[in-house]
């Protein structure tokens, strides 16, 4: 270390514990603005388990939310397979283009922190788009029709593939950015044809989607609770429910309970619409009626593009949110997901919820929760019979309840866009940064603090790496159990990556809250929206729609 | 005498304009013509590009703005060519009349056109003339009429919130401790920002577990103070937001108006033996009404515009009981991409609040005319 390195750091108030504490002392300096002079160091201070040991360690489980010296901390650390690939300054001159969400401290915030260690070793810079989650779709629409694509490298979900990937908008990975990212580590589901058009690949995942369930512990192992239970006559033991009838029956006897003093709810709905996100929260309760096992589809029929959401099933799901929401909290009407999330089921209310894997990474990670110590996770509940859309029957499996895990949205991944092509420099460029934020490593970190992304990759399941960044056992085990195996599920319910599959979550999200305002009948406000569903399919070409359809379903 | 001086000054200004040789008449008149038929030319060629007809690879509709500028530029020199001193006056205003054309009148009769097009942002199609078919539709969506019936009762409720601001500002117009201060702290709300507005009050003022509306309401006896649960509360609070953030608007206006209000007119009042009551609806209150029109009109356009407070607080619900006819063609076009139709709601709503404010300015005036 040369004199004025030290003298540097010594500006920058690090101090000299942290210097003796080795590189992730020096990853920390390098991160406050040294740049790449002691990326070597940090590079030559770890072995792969290392690096991954030490940067779970930032900040550190239960020591409050990340901040942007600990997101440029790991971005610096995590530079190794750049450093392998990419010259130091090599894009110097490079400008970038980065659009993506700009949701408080996740997503955009994140990337910027990664991103800057990569910056300043490089020479690139990049310019962000920030989108709020509900601009995001629009602007995006927007970009694609009217040829106006501003970036060149996107943050996108699966499901969108369809407009951006089906109008060649998008560049084609590299193959030693499959290298880079060790592809081959993906979950099964996010392998192709995910991220794959015309057998060509288009996408760095970066998050694996999926809805699981959320309840308390301490709600389904109270005594008090248990008794009760048992005096009013309420079916089999108290205890977690397993099935959809099971959520209903537990959330109906809760109301008006109490446990610590608190009000105690069941199920949380989310009936406000969430710009066309909310509509996944109606899927949730949905698959298992819909999803049969015999059948890979549930939204549309794969042959004539017709609705599903008026057959039996979706009703039966509608109707089930209608009878439950006496019994939530009498605003529940106005709850969105996110409130449902953010402000009912980590601040304590409500015992039961179906949300992405963010609530499981901030039950201890986020300041803002209260119930990291309580809180344990399944896949979704099933249903003690399913509907065959075939035959038009209810049936009962001999296998037991029909489980169907709701893939909801495929996650998040980056993208980089055609426009880039032209220019080999900044293709190089703009595919390292991309790289740079899907590489294995970082992934990890990105799974295990609050991020916007949840484990999408094999190596992400590994229970001694979370235990030794300062997770409890029994609560890391639960919640990557239920992330592993509704990935893994067999009759895993995955999205159609159609064009404009947000436009008909939207459609269905207005009809939903008639309906849930009590101004129609579940079947009424379901062949609402099926009629809806099929204008909008002939507007945006059911010839398409459908072949699209069917190839997201391997048909 | 004044009018006159200044007639006879416009004739003596036209008398004394030297006249414009033919030949410079000549080149303003052949300049004028190769601009336009450039004009022309390039829109014509983009259009045929457009349609396939011509392979020029034509990205964006630039060229037909350089070639507007371009004739715009030569439009105003061609005046100076042709009319002289006249063509120079001219000049005062041209430039800023081809401007408006370029950013007001050529967009709306875009967005005609765009209204009659079924258009929706996924579609492989791109967009295509669809006639009526877009007219046809709104008449028959619930949403879009249920929305306009929302707008009716947000806009009725501008008389209380006249009232409000009048009491007010009648107050603010008294003798009081602090008025200035006051006169600020009223205002404060006007400067926020609506969004902000909705997170304060709406979500957080008013949040049902720990809002301190929502407490002081149980303290009150309100079991479950839910806000925006049901139409009819969720219409009221919404209704009371925008109150909020407008009433100082109203009021500041009306305050303006009660300070114009000469005192002799209020001391001869008081002298004649005139109570407060009294002086109120038969001296302040008529001489009021001119600025009270305007303050209600003014607010109404403002009314006819809400929609950041719904979409932020209630997205329209609870089943549109909340929804504004500006919300939901916001989501019609941000969630759905649904261009054409989204923008034929767009334009009659434009039409309706045009033809609404037309009606409502003649009667004020007539109202006027019967008062005063």
């Amino acid at each position: 270390m040369t004199p004025e390195r030290y003298a540097a750091m010594v500006r920058l108030t690090t101090s000299r514990r942290k210097l003796l504490r080795g590189a992730s002392g020096l990853g920390a300096a390098a991160a406050l603005g040294l740049g790449g002079g002691l990326g070597a160091a940090v590079r030559g201070a770890f072995a792969q388990s290392d690096l991954r040991t030490e940067i779970l360690k930032i900040p550190g489980v239960g020591v409050g939310s990340p901040t942007d010296a600990d997101w440029q901390q790991v971005g610096e650390m995590t530079l190794g397979p750049t450093r392998e690939i990419v010259q130091q300054g090599e894009f110097q001159g490079v400008e970038l283009t980065f659009m993506g969400l700009n949701n408080q401290n996740l997503h955009n915030f994140l990337f910027r922190g990664f991103l800057r260690p990569w910056e300043a070793y490089t020479g690139a810079r990049i310019t962000w788009i920030d989108l709020a989650q509900a601009d995001y779709n629009p602007r995006l629409q927007q970009a694609i029709a009217t040829g106006t694509v501003d970036f060149d490298i996107l943050e996108m979900g699966a499901p969108f593939e369809g407009d951006v990937c089906g109008k060649g908008l998008a560049s084609e990975m590299p193959d030693w950015v499959k290298q880079v990212i060790d592809m081959d580590d993906y979950v099964g589901y996010l392998k192709a044809p995910v991220g794959t058009w015309d057998g060509k690949t288009f996408r760095i995942s970066i998050d694996g989607d999926c809805h699981n369930f959320n309840y308390r512990t301490d709600v389904f192992s109270d005594p008090g609770l248990a008794a009760a239970w048992k005096a009013e006559g309420g079916a089999g033991e108290w205890g977690v429910p397993k099935t959809w009838q099971q959520v209903q029956a537990v959330s109906k006897f809760l109301k008006g309970k109490k446990l610590g003093g608190q009000d105690l709810y069941g199920y949380l709905d989310a009936p406000k619409g969430w710009g066309g996100f909310g509509f996944y929260f109606l899927g949730s309760r949905a698959t298992a009626y819909a999803k049969h096992p015999d059948d890979p589809a549930f939204l549309f029929d794969p042959d004539t593009m017709k609705p599903r959401i008026n057959n039996p099933a979706w009703v039966r799901a509608i109707q089930d949110v209608i009878d439950l929401l006496p019994s939530q909290p009498a605003d529940q009407l106005n709850a969105d997901p996110g409130t449902t999330a953010f402000q009912q089921f980590l601040a304590g209310t409500g015992s039961m919820l179906a949300w992405w894997g963010d609530v499981g990474s901030n039950a201890r990670t986020s300041d803002s929760s209260v119930v990291g110590e309580v809180v344990g996770f399944d896949i979704l509940p099933g249903s003690d019979d399913v509907y065959n859309s075939r035959t038009g029957q209810w049936e009962t499996l001999a296998s037991g309840p029909n489980h169907a895990p709701n893939m909801a949205y495929i996650g998040w991944g980056i993208y980089v866009m055609a426009r880039v092509d032209a220019d080999e420099k900044k293709r190089k460029a703009a595919w390292s940064a991309a790289a740079h934020l899907g590489g294995k490593d970082i992934s990890l970190w990105m799974a295990a603090y609050p991020s916007g992304f949840q484990p999408y990759r094999n190596s992400h399941f590994n229970i001694a790496e979370w235990t030794a960044a300062g997770y409890d056992e029994a609560f890391i085990t639960s919640y990557l159990n239920s992330q592993a195996n509704s990935y893994n599920h067999p009759n895993a319910a995955i999205e159609p990556r159609i064009p404009g599959i947000f436009q008909y979550y939207s459609v269905a999200e207005d009809e939903l809250a008639k309906i849930f305002a009590g101004q129609y009948s579940a079947q009424e406000g379901a062949d609402r929206i099926a009629a809806a569903w099929e204008k909008l399919t002939d507007q945006i070409g059911r010839e398409s729609q459908l072949a699209l359809y069917r190839a997201s379903l391997g048909l | 005498m004044v009018a006159g001086t200044a007639t006879s000054g416009g004739e003596q200004a036209r008398a004394v304009a030297a006249p414009v040789a033919e030949p410079r008449q000549r080149a303003g008149r052949l300049l004028l013509l190769v601009a336009s038929l450039l004009f022309a030319g390039v829109v014509l060629a983009q259009i045929l590009d457009r349609a396939d007809v011509l392979g020029l690879g034509l990205t964006t509709w630039r060229p037909t703005l350089y070639a507007y500028v371009i004739w715009g530029i030569a439009l105003c020199r061609a005046q100076v060519l042709i009319r002289g001193e006249r063509g120079q006056q001219a000049l005062f205003v041209l430039p800023a009349v081809l401007f408006t054309v370029a950013m007001a009148v050529f967009p709306t009769l875009f967005g005609f056109t765009i209204a009659f097009s079924d258009w929706n942002l996924s579609a492989f199609a791109g967009r295509r003339f669809n006639g009526l078919d877009n007219v046809r539709a709104m008449f028959r969506d619930p949403f879009y009429w249920n929305a306009m019936g929302n707008m009716v009762l947000y806009t009725a409720a501008v008389l209380v919130e006249y009232a409000i601001a009048f009491a007010l500002a009648l107050l603010l117009n008294a003798e009081i401790r602090a008025r200035k201060f006051f006169r600020v702290a009223f205002l404060l709300p006007l400067m926020l920002s609506p969004v902000a507005v909705s997170w304060m009050i709406g979500k957080s003022l008013m949040e049902y577990r720990w809002g301190p509306a929502a407490t002081f309401a149980r303290w009150l006896g309100w079991e479950n103070p839910a806000f925006f649960a049901t139409p009819g509360i969720a219409k009221l609070s919404i209704m009371a937001i925008d109150a909020w953030t407008f009433i100082p608007f109203l009021m500041v206006m009306l305050l303006a108006g009660l300070q114009a209000i000469p005192r002799d007119l209020l001391e001869a009042a008081r002298v004649d033996g005139a109570n407060a009551w009294q002086t109120f609806w038969r001296i302040v209150f008529p001489l009021m009404l001119p600025v009270s029109l305007t303050a209600i009109v003014l607010r109404i356009i403002f009314k006819l515009k809400l929609a950041d407070i719904v979409i932020n607080v209630t997205a329209g619900g609870p089943g549109g009981a909340t929804d504004t006819v500006t919300s939901f063609i916001f989501r019609e076009y941000r969630d759905r991409s649904n261009v054409g139709y989204g923008t034929m709601l767009a334009m009659f709503y434009l039409v309706l609040i045009i033809v609404f404010m037309t009606l409502l300015l003649n009667l004020v005036a007539r109202f006027m005319r019967r008062v005063t």
